[in-house]
């Protein structure tokens, strides 16, 4: 279950290179990220695979303080909320109309996944021992990453992230898992350092 | 004494619930048409599924099932909210497994698997050994199939029906409750397992499509 969590740690970096993407290499990338105190955005999920006629469509935001505070929030189909504060880890889902914690072993190994999480918000980006970063500039900037290693054996094939070059906001994110199986998130309403209540890394509701 | 009582009902209770139900005969002369909720066409449902053990949500999960009940095909695939494919297989006759992440690479998960999906979404496959009434008055027929298994369909008018799986001994392995609406038979499932940890699934439906293989 490891595995599946560092999927969701590729959701959260995301965000941080992106951010970041001004910089001509990710040295420059490491000072800028320092500069990020808050992030918040809405985003729409399209799952694509081979046994689904459309993609299926999920909504959800997303919230981050630093140094350490995330919230990713699935609103619909299924709603499902991850919470990090202080190094602590949890998962909610909706069970019988209220939000209940997710006890499987891939919330439990999330908090591991998390603690990396921390590091890529300071900016080590490049640093990370699942994945390999390379920045192409072009019409606009294109983030790889490709996995290293075993970690991510069969998981991923490979992540892109697309930022508008000059205002240097989100455009998407396309999760490769394979040739029949890939995941776009694309992003709205991206607010970068405004403030974020503290409730929304605490309160599940 | 009065808890020997106790347990002699609560005995007695689970033991009601736990193996083949009496059933009774209708008094009207005709045969009975057997409750029948199962696919016609093939068809596309999206469920989101929550996992639940000895009472506890355990976690939650996307499921997407495609079935052809003309030529028995069935594909399904498990995701992660995130979109995480877990688990995809299909059935054309002969089982492939296309992907399976831990923990569902284990053992016989994906044979059991598709045999749930098939007996929540096809008719049983065998033959028809009684049609009537249960106690509470509700309708059902029963198949046994090839290998002893014997399986129950019952009509609990006017919304709700259940597909119930006993061993060829009699013990129950399946109990499978639709809640339907008037738009789909399977807007509500909730499958309960009888394994080595008892297991049930909140099956709610998302979507619902015409299917094209």
């Amino acid at each position: 279950m490891k595995k599946i969590s560092l999927i969701i740690f590729a959701f959260f970096i995301i965000f941080f290179l992106t951010a970041a993407a001004k910089a001509d290499d990710f040295d420059q990338l490491r000072k800028d990220a320092a500069n990020i105190k808050t992030v918040q955005a809405r985003f729409v999920q399209k799952k694509q695979m081979k046994i689904l006629a459309k993609p299926l469509i999920s909504e959800g935001r997303f919230f981050y303080a630093a140094p350490d505070s995330f919230r990713w929030e699935y609103l619909k189909p299924l709603r499902s909320i991850v919470i990090s504060r202080q190094g602590e880890a949890k998962r909610y889902i909706m069970s019988g109309g209220k939000m209940a914690e997710d006890k499987s072993s891939g919330a439990q190994a999330m908090r591991i996944v998390l603690a990396e999480v921390v590091n890529w918000t300071r900016g080590q980006f490049d640093r990370n021992a699942s994945f390999r970063a390379s920045l192409k500039e072009g019409p606009g900037t294109l983030i790889t990453l490709i996995p290293v290693g075993q970690n991510m054996a069969g998981m991923i094939e490979k992540i892109e992230i697309s930022v508008a070059k000059k205002t240097m906001a989100i455009k998407s994110v396309k999760i490769i898992e394979s040739e029949n199986a890939a995941t776009v998130i694309e992003f709205s309403d991206v607010g970068i350092n405004k403030a974020i209540s503290d409730s929304v890394f605490r309160d599940v509701e | 004494m009065k808890g020997v009582r106790l347990l002699l009902l609560l005995t007695s209770l689970f033991a009601s619930c736990s193996t083949l139900p009496a059933i009774n005969p209708l008094l009207q002369q005709s045969e009975p048409v057997c409750p029948s909720p199962f696919l016609k066409e093939p068809s596309r449902l999206i469920h989101a599924i929550e996992v639940r053990m000895a009472g506890e949500t355990q976690g939650a999960i996307i499921g997407v099932t495609l079935i052809d009940p003309s030529t028995l095909f069935v594909s399904c695939a498990i995701m992660t909210a995130e979109g995480m494919v877990l688990f995809e297989a299909q059935a054309a006759p002969e089982l492939q497994v296309i992907r399976a992440m831990p923990p569902f690479d284990s053992g016989d998960f994906a044979r059991n698997m598709m045999e749930d999906i098939k007996l929540i979404f096809l008719p049983p496959v065998g033959e028809i050994r009684a049609r009537g009434m249960l106690s509470d008055g509700a309708r059902i027929c029963r198949w046994q199939g090839k290998d002893g298994d014997w399986i129950d369909v019952i009509a609990n008018e006017p919304a709700s029906m259940a597909i119930n799986k006993y061993s060829a001994a009699g013990n129950w392995q399946r109990k499978i409750k639709l809640n339907r609406t008037a738009e789909n038979a399977y807007s509500s499932i909730e499958l309960t397992a009888k394994e080595i940890f008892n297991y049930s699934l909140i099956m709610t439906l998302i979507e619902a499509e015409p299917a094209s293989k």
